[in-house]
């Protein structure tokens, strides 16, 4: 359910409706003071009278506030029906026969209307089935079980009286009458007990904003059930003792519509929170972070936090531009802000404010522009991270790279060119008295020096292909394409050749996707194609073998990504297991 | 003969082994500029060109070279490089396998094959790299007709496309000429070719079946 804070628009009916039922409030209470006045009221509940008449007035004005705030919520006509069920309650002080009746009929009412009211804040609606089976109880033991007990009830007996007439007595039975009134007191006490126990709990569970609208009407709230709770037990002590503890419960019964406009007003402190908001963002520097605290302090939950929304990468970044998980975030909810429809922000909070959508939307509507241009300042952090990530990878890489050929250079071609050094060393003292010996020597010594000339040729051309200098992409892939262990299927098209630096950077998207073929994929075939579109060059290298290829797993693919995107361009990998991989890569076709 | 590289040392050593071959070296060269201008000078048998050379050491030799076969018809031209792009092969062989070659430096270590291969050229033949050959094999993986030879055909056919005569593959296989032209006839057969032809001009014949 949603309810708004604003005013709504009131319609001349509400507002004539608003003036009738102040007109018959006003009127009650005029008669009720000038009832008092006249003595018409028994001396001794005539400071009780006064006190339920204030409580009376106090109800019906904050019934009219609530219901003109929050027409489609109940509260407002609950409490005007209070009000006047205490209006009612105080006829029981008449001196004549149907007041009297009416009186003692809705006494007991407004203690039900009350409990129904407080278990029922804010939201105007019932929590549980419990809450629900308390409340019915309330009203089927103040209502039903009291008009049963006025029909056994002699008043002749009771004391206080000389009473008027009670016009719905049928028969005097002392008995029956006691039994019902002890069974109506010993249901009161037990509805309003599982009340209190329902309201300590709600007090528990709720935390930060909930807490500080809940207080004033759970304060007031269980003072009164305590005192009711005093009342009913009390019952049985004097009849001074019993109207000084109805006139201090009415007393807090009064309190209760005021505690609830507090916490209506509480509320309402959010807009005026959002307004302050708007001023905050007005003057604020443009500081990081900042319009976290200003939302923090709109909002009142300074364990907020607030994550941008990055659409490119999809995820979400915290103002430092790192990815946040909001998933992570327990015991929280997370509202997604959207601007013109466009999603800019998650905002991760207390969960009680999501009991009150129309602030979290002002705050969020109030802060848009200051949002997006956060979350503009984010995205580029975000991107500033990654490039930075990357260029650390490319500068490992690199270093790996050259430890790599170090390595391969002296377990290779510089072993051999040493033992060759010693082949000759051993023909040239062997050529006088063994020349046999000497010329197997020299042969052994060109086997290494042909091996030691391969493995250079091959370490030349993994660090640069000269064919790709000297004749560009198509003809390097070519050779590539014959060198793989796998058939692959060629086919290029270039409107013109790429700068080398692009050349090289689809050169290596090629070898490493084939080297990855060959190592993996355990696929047949692959299919390499380049074109050039427009600015672009669209590069796909594509296999029939098992997939599964993890793009983010393997440095290979990783350096690739830096690799590409070092030129604004862009990789991806699609590999389902079974399908095969697609590598796609696409680079600027000029510098 | 002339001999082009921008490693004296190469160039000597070079030198040295084709004088002791019987070839009379008549001029030296660093640059492919100077390479052109002996080559009309002198007008030689066969020029043997590194690829790589000043000014630019990309493949300005390659270039040289397909300038010597365009415009001297008579000086054969003998390629040597650090590494072997079967491209630059296909390229040098694209209109005639007559009089050229293209062979790794490496190759320069095995005196007695590598003065054989030079002469092969110098008297319009054609020697190319092994590896060449190999990678051009290589290119039809999978299956196909090269599937079925056997792997002694294999072995005919790829030193049949290095260039060399009936005789030089019998040399190299230790078998009889009689043999390597059973296995001849056998493998242009397996590839439905037309009949073997002269020892140039079938290098060009297999050349053009692993291309297809």
């Amino acid at each position: 359910m949603s309810f708004a804070l604003a005013p709504v628009a009131t319609p001349q009916r509400a507002r004539a409706f608003t003036a009738a039922v102040s007109l018959a409030a006003a009127a009650a209470a005029a008669g009720g003071v000038v009832a008092i006045a006249a003595g018409v009221v028994r001396n001794d509940t005539r400071t009780l009278a006064a006190v339920t008449l204030v409580a009376a007035l106090s109800f019906v004005g904050s019934g009219l506030v609530a219901w003109r705030r929050r027409p489609e919520v109940w509260t407002g006509a609950l409490m005007v029906a209070a009000g006047f069920a205490l209006f009612a309650g105080s006829l029981a002080n008449s001196n004549s026969a149907l007041p009297f009746t009416i009186g003692l009929v809705l006494a007991p009412l407004p203690s039900a209307i009350i409990g129904h009211l407080i278990l029922s804040f804010p939201e105007g609606r019932l929590h549980s089935t419990l809450e629900r089976l308390v409340v019915a109880g309330a009203y089927f033991v103040v209502f039903v079980v009291q008009i049963v007990m006025l029909m056994f009830m002699g008043f002749e007996h009771v004391t206080g009286c000389p009473c008027p007439t009670n016009l719905l007595f049928v028969h005097d039975d002392m008995a029956l009458h006691s039994a019902i009134m002890s069974t109506q007191r010993f249901l009161g006490i037990v509805l309003a007990t599982v009340a209190a126990w329902i309201v300590v709990r709600r007090w528990q569970n709720a935390s930060g904003p909930l807490r500080r609208a809940l207080a004033p009407i759970l304060l007031t709230g269980s003072v009164t059930i305590v005192l009711l709770l005093a009342e009913l037990i009390a019952a049985n002590a004097s009849t001074r003792a019993w109207a000084a503890v109805s006139s201090a419960e009415r007393v807090a019964i009064a309190l209760v519509p005021i505690a609830y406009l507090v916490g209506l007003f509480r509320a309402r402190l959010g807009r005026v929170a959002v307004s302050d908001l708007v001023i905050e963002l007005g003057r604020m520097p443009a500081e990081p972070g900042h319009l976290r605290d200003a939302l923090a302090r709109a909002l009142r939950d300074p364990s907020l936090e607030l994550a941008y929304w990055v659409p490119e990468s999809g995820t979400y970044v915290g103002i430092d531009g790192r990815t946040v998980e909001l998933a992570a975030a327990a015991g929280h909810t997370v509202t997604v802000l959207e601007r013109h429809g466009q999603r800019i922000a998650a905002l991760v909070h207390d969960p009680a404010l999501a009991e009150d959508p129309a602030l979290l939307n002002a705050v969020s509507t109030a802060a848009g522009l200051a949002l997006e241009n956060e979350r503009l300042l984010a995205e580029l952090r975000a991107q500033l991270e990654q490039l930075r990530e990357s260029r650390a990878r490319i500068v490992e890489a690199g270093d790996t790279e050259r430890r790599r050929l170090e390595r391969n250079l002296h377990d290779g071609a510089q072993q051999r060119l040493v033992s060759l050094a010693l082949a000759l060393g051993l023909a040239e003292s062997k050529v006088e008295q063994d020349p046999a010996t000497a010329v197997t020597l020299l042969q052994a010594a060109r086997e290494e020096l042909t091996q030691a000339l391969s493995e250079l040729r091959e370490l030349a051309r993994g660090i640069h292909p000269a064919v790709l200098t000297e004749r560009g992409l198509t003809y390097a892939l070519t050779t590539l394409a014959e060198r793989a262990p796998v058939e692959v299927v060629l086919d290029v098209q270039l409107d013109r050749r790429p700068p080398p630096a692009i050349e090289a950077a689809a050169y290596y998207v090629v070898a490493e996707a084939l080297a990855n073929v060959a190592k993996y994929a355990q696929a047949s075939t692959a299919t390499v194609t380049v074109r050039t579109d427009g600015e672009r060059l669209r590069i796909e290298v594509a296999d029939d073998g098992v997939g599964g290829a993890d793009a983010s797993a393997g440095s290979g693919l990783r350096g690739l990504d830096d690799r590409v995107q070092a030129f604004g361009g862009s990789l991806r990998v699609i590999s389902r297991p079974g399908q095969g991989t697609r590598i796609f890569a696409e680079l600027p076709s000029r510098s | 003969m002339v001999v082009a590289d921008d490693s004296v040392l190469l160039r000597e050593g070079v030198k040295r082994i084709l004088e002791e071959g019987g070839f009379e070296v008549v001029g030296q060269s660093g640059t492919a500029g100077d390479l052109m201008l002996k080559v009309r000078s002198y007008e030689p048998d066969l020029a043997i060109v590194d690829i790589r050379m000043p000014p630019t050491h990309s493949d300005e030799g390659l270039r040289a070279a397909q300038e010597i076969r365009e415009r001297h018809p008579g000086t054969a031209v003998l390629v040597l490089s650090q590494y072997v792009e079967s491209g630059y092969a296909l390229e040098l062989l694209a209109d005639s396998a007559e009089g050229v070659g293209y062979l790794l430096k490496d190759r320069v270590s095995d005196v007695k094959d590598f003065t054989a291969a030079a002469r092969r050229v110098a008297s319009g033949g054609t020697a190319l790299d092994p590896e060449v050959v190999s990678r051009l094999v290589g290119r039809r993986k999978g299956t196909g007709p090269l599937d079925e030879l056997s792997p002694r055909e294999r072995e005919v056919l790829e030193l049949m496309a290095e260039g060399r005569s009936n005789q030089g593959i019998a040399e190299r296989l230790v078998i009889t000429d009689r043999a390597v032209e059973k296995h001849i006839t056998s493998i242009f057969g397996k590839l439905n070719l037309p009949a073997a032809p002269a020892d140039h001009r079938r290098v060009l014949a297999v050349l053009a079946y692993l291309q297809s």
